[in-house]
C-alpha cells in the first residue's frame, strides 16, 4: 500500500469524525439548543469521564453480554450453516424457521426470556446470538453452496475424502463469506445487548443509566452512554475486521508468505 | 295560478339553498373557530388515567369550550417534558417528579394543575402473600424504571431501615407475570394500575403497603403541564382546557360505565380489558379530589415537600421557590 493510500486510509475517518463532531457542536451552538435536548459533544465526552466511576462496571457488563452472546451465535450459525449445506433435507426443513426467528420482533421475544431465564446475564446473551446467529448462519451456507464443483471433482478423483474436501477445499472458499457475516452480527450485537438490558435488568445497566439520565433531563448523559454503546460496536466490528484480515492472506497476495513456503534462498553457484 | 306556483316555488327553493348555505357556513365557522390544543401523554399508550381527556372530546365539553384537542403518546415515560420544550405538545400530563428535575434541568415547565391529590404509589405481592417492610430484605423488587419509581424507592429503603444493597431491583417490561411465576417478589405501582392488573390476573385483590406506610411523602403524583411560554402566550387555552377536563371529570365520576365505554370506543386496542378500565377509573376518582372536593388545586406545601423529599436522595439538587413549579391561575 502507498504511504498516500495509507494516510488516507488512517486521516479520512478520522477527518469525517472530526467534521461530524464539528457539525454538532455548531448546531448545538448556533441553534441555542437547550442542553437538556442535546448537549454539545465534549459536554456528552465529559458526562462519561466525570461519571466513569459508575459507568466503568455497567461498560464492563454490557461487554460481556456482547462478546458471549456474538460468540455464541457465531458459533451456532456456522455449525447451522454447515449442517443445512451438508443436508439438503435439513435445509428445506429448517430454514423457513431459521427465517421466522429473524420475523420475531426481539422486543416481543424478551419478556419470554425473562420469565424463563431470570434477571442475569443470559437473557441478554441469548438475545444477542439470536441476532447474529442468522447472517452468519446465511452467509456460510451461501459459501459453502457456492464453492467451485470442479475443484471440488477434482478433489475426489483424486482420492481426498468428505472430510479433507471440506477442510482444504470448502471451508477456505467459505471463509470470506463467513467474515461477511461476522462483520453484520458485530454492528447488531451491542444493539441486542442493550435491548436485553432493558427488558430485564438486575441492579442497574448501561441502558437503564441511560434511561434514567433521559428521565432526569440529563441529556449529557444520554449522549455520553450512547457513545459508550457506539464505541463498543464499533470496536468490537474492528476486532473482527482484524481477525479477518489475519485469517485470509490470500485476499492481499497471491503466493504465501516467504515464512510460511518454510523455503531458503538458493544462492546461484558462482 | 301557475305563474303564481312557479314563483312561489322557485322563491321557495332560492330561500331553502339559501338557508342551506348559511347553515352550512354557519357550521364551518363554528369548526374552524375551533382552538387546536396537542396533549401529549405520560405513557407511550391510551389507559385509563386518559378518560377525562376522552370523555371531554366525546361527550362535547372541550367543543364546548373552544378547543379541538388531538392526543399524542410520547415514546417513552421520560419524554413529555422534552415534547412539550420542543412544542411537540402544548399541554402535557406528568408525574411531579418529572417536573421538580424539570425545574432543575432550567427546564422552562409549569404545572398548570394536580391531576391527583395523594401519593397512591406502593408496593404490592401476590394475593396471600406476606408484605411488610420487614420482609423486603433480600428481596426481588420490580422496578418501571421511571422517574417516579426511581424517585420512591429510596424512601422505602429508608423506612424499612434498609440499603439498596439489602435488596435486588430488577426492571423489565412487564410486572405482572413475572410476580406470578415467582421470579419477582414484590412490584411497584400506584394502586389504580396494580391492583386491577393483579386482581384480573388472579381473580384475587393484591396485599400491598400504600402511601405514607411504605414511606413515601404525601404529595401528588401526576399534574398537568405547560411551558411558560404557551401559558404567557395561550393562557386562554389552558384555562379552557382546564375547564373541560373539570366538567369532563365531573361528568366521569358520576357515570363511571359510560365513561369506560368512551374510553373503549375511542382506544379499541388499548391492551386494556374493559374490567381493567372500570376498576382502574374507579380507583382513580377518589384520587381527583382534595380534602375539600376541590379538583386540581396546587399547594407550596405539596411542592415544598417533594423538592425536599428529592433534595434527600440526591435526584435534584435545590429546592427552588414553590412557586417555580406550579400555578393555579388556570383553575376554573
Amino acid at each position: 500500500m502507498t504511504k498516500k493510500k495509507l494516510l488516507v486510509n488512517i486521516f479520512g475517518p478520522i477527518l469525517s469524525v472530526v467534521v461530524l463532531i464539528s457539525i454538532w457542536q455548531s448546531i448545538v451552538t448556533w441553534g441555542h439548543v437547550a442542553s437538556y435536548i442535546a448537549p454539545k459533544p465534549f459536554d456528552a465526552v465529559r458526562s462519561v469521564t466525570s461519571n466513569w466511576s459508575t459507568l466503568a462496571p455497567l461498560t464492563w457488563w454490557t461487554i460481556k453480554e456482547t462478546v458471549y452472546g456474538y460468540l455464541a451465535g457465531a458459533l451456532l450459525g456456522a455449525f447451522l450453516g454447515v449442517i443445512l449445506s451438508k443436508i439438503p433435507l435439513m435445509q428445506r426443513v429448517l430454514y423457513p424457521l431459521l427465517i421466522l426467528t429473524q420475523a420475531i420482533p426481539i422486543i416481543a421475544l424478551a419478556p419470554p426470556l425473562v420469565m424463563i431465564l431470570g434477571f442475569g446475564v443470559m437473557p441478554k446473551v441469548v438475545i444477542v446470538a439470536w441476532i447474529v446467529f442468522f447472517p452468519v448462519t446465511v452467509s456460510v451456507l451461501d459459501g459453502l453452496n457456492h464453492v467451485d464443483k470442479d475443484l471440488l471433482t477434482l478433489a475426489k478423483v483424486f482420492g481426498a475424502n468428505p472430510l479433507r474436501r471440506f477442510v482444504v477445499l470448502e471451508m477456505p472458499a467459505a471463509v470470506t463469506q463467513l467474515f461477511s457475516g461476522l462483520k453484520i452480527g458485530a454492528t447488531y450485537a451491542v444493539t441486542g445487548a442493550i435491548i436485553g438490558e432493558l427488558a430485564a435488568s438486575s441492579g442497574s445497566s448501561l441502558a437503564l443509566y441511560q434511561r434514567s439520565a433521559s428521565g432526569s433531563l440529563d441529556a449529557a448523559g444520554v449522549y455520553g452512554t450512547t457513545l459508550i454503546m457506539t464505541a463498543i460496536g464499533i470496536v468490537w466490528f474492528l476486532l473482527v475486521v482484524g481477525v479477518e484480515f489475519l485469517a485470509t492472506p490470500w485476499q492481499r497476495r497471491s503466493t504465501a508468505r516467504r515464512w510460511r513456503r518454510g523455503a531458503k534462498p538458493v544462492l546461484p553457484n558462482n | 295560478m301557475k305563474r303564481n306556483f312557479l314563483s312561489i316555488s322557485v322563491a321557495g327553493a332560492v330561500m331553502a339553498l339559501s338557508s342551506l348555505t348559511v347553515l352550512s357556513a354557519g357550521s364551518v365557522a363554528s369548526a374552524s373557530t375551533l382552538t387546536s390544543v396537542k396533549f401529549v401523554y405520560d405513557f407511550p399508550g391510551p389507559d385509563m388515567e386518559l378518560i377525562p381527556v376522552v370523555v371531554a372530546a366525546r361527550e362535547g365539553f372541550f367543543k364546548k369550550n373552544g378547543l379541538k384537542v388531538s392526543v399524542e403518546f410520547p415514546p417513552s415515560t421520560s419524554s413529555t417534558t422534552q415534547l412539550l420544550t420542543t412544542g411537540s405538545g402544548d399541554i402535557g400530563f406528568i408525574t411531579t417528579s418529572d417536573m421538580a428535575v424539570a425545574v432543575e434541568a432550567k427546564a422552562p415547565i409549569l404545572s398548570v394543575a394536580n391531576y391527583s391529590m395523594t401519593n397512591n404509589w406502593g408496593l404490592f405481592a401476590k394475593p396471600g402473600s406476606m408484605l411488610t417492610l420487614a420482609s423486603l430484605k433480600g428481596k426481588k423488587i420490580f422496578s418501571w424504571g421511571d422517574t417516579w419509581t426511581n424517585a420512591m424507592i429510596p424512601f422505602v429503603l429508608k423506612k424499612a431501615h434498609l440499603k439498596a444493597s439489602d435488596v435486588t431491583i430488577v426492571t423489565g417490561a412487564n410486572d405482572t407475570p413475572l410476580l406470578m411465576n415467582g421470579t419477582i417478589d414484590f412490584t411497584t405501582s400506584t394502586t389504580n394500575y396494580s391492583i386491577p392488573g393483579i386482581t384480573e390476573a388472579t381473580k384475587s385483590a393484591p396485599v400491598g403497603i400504600v402511601g405514607s406506610a411504605a414511606g413515601v411523602p404525601n404529595v401528588p403524583v401526576w399534574v398537568y403541564a405547560v411551558t411558560h411560554s404557551y401559558a404567557n402566550q395561550h393562557g386562554k387555552n389552558v384555562k379552557r382546557f382546564l375547564a373541560a377536563i373539570k366538567a369532563a371529570t365531573i361528568w366521569a365520576s358520576a357515570h363511571r360505565a359510560k365513561a369506560v365505554a368512551d374510553f373503549i370506543a375511542a382506544y379499541p386496542k388499548s391492551g386494556y380489558s374493559k374490567f381493567y378500565s372500570t376498576k382502574g377509573w374507579d380507583l382513580t376518582v377518589p384520587l381527583l379530589t382534595n380534602k375539600a372536593g376541590k379538583y386540581f388545586v396546587q399547594t407550596n406545601a405539596q411542592w415544598t415537600t417533594l423538592a425536599t423529599a428529592l433534595k434527600g436522595i440526591n435526584l435534584i439538587k435545590s429546592i427552588p421557590a414553590p412557586s417555580t413549579y406550579y400555578t393555579n391561575k388556570f383553575i376554573p
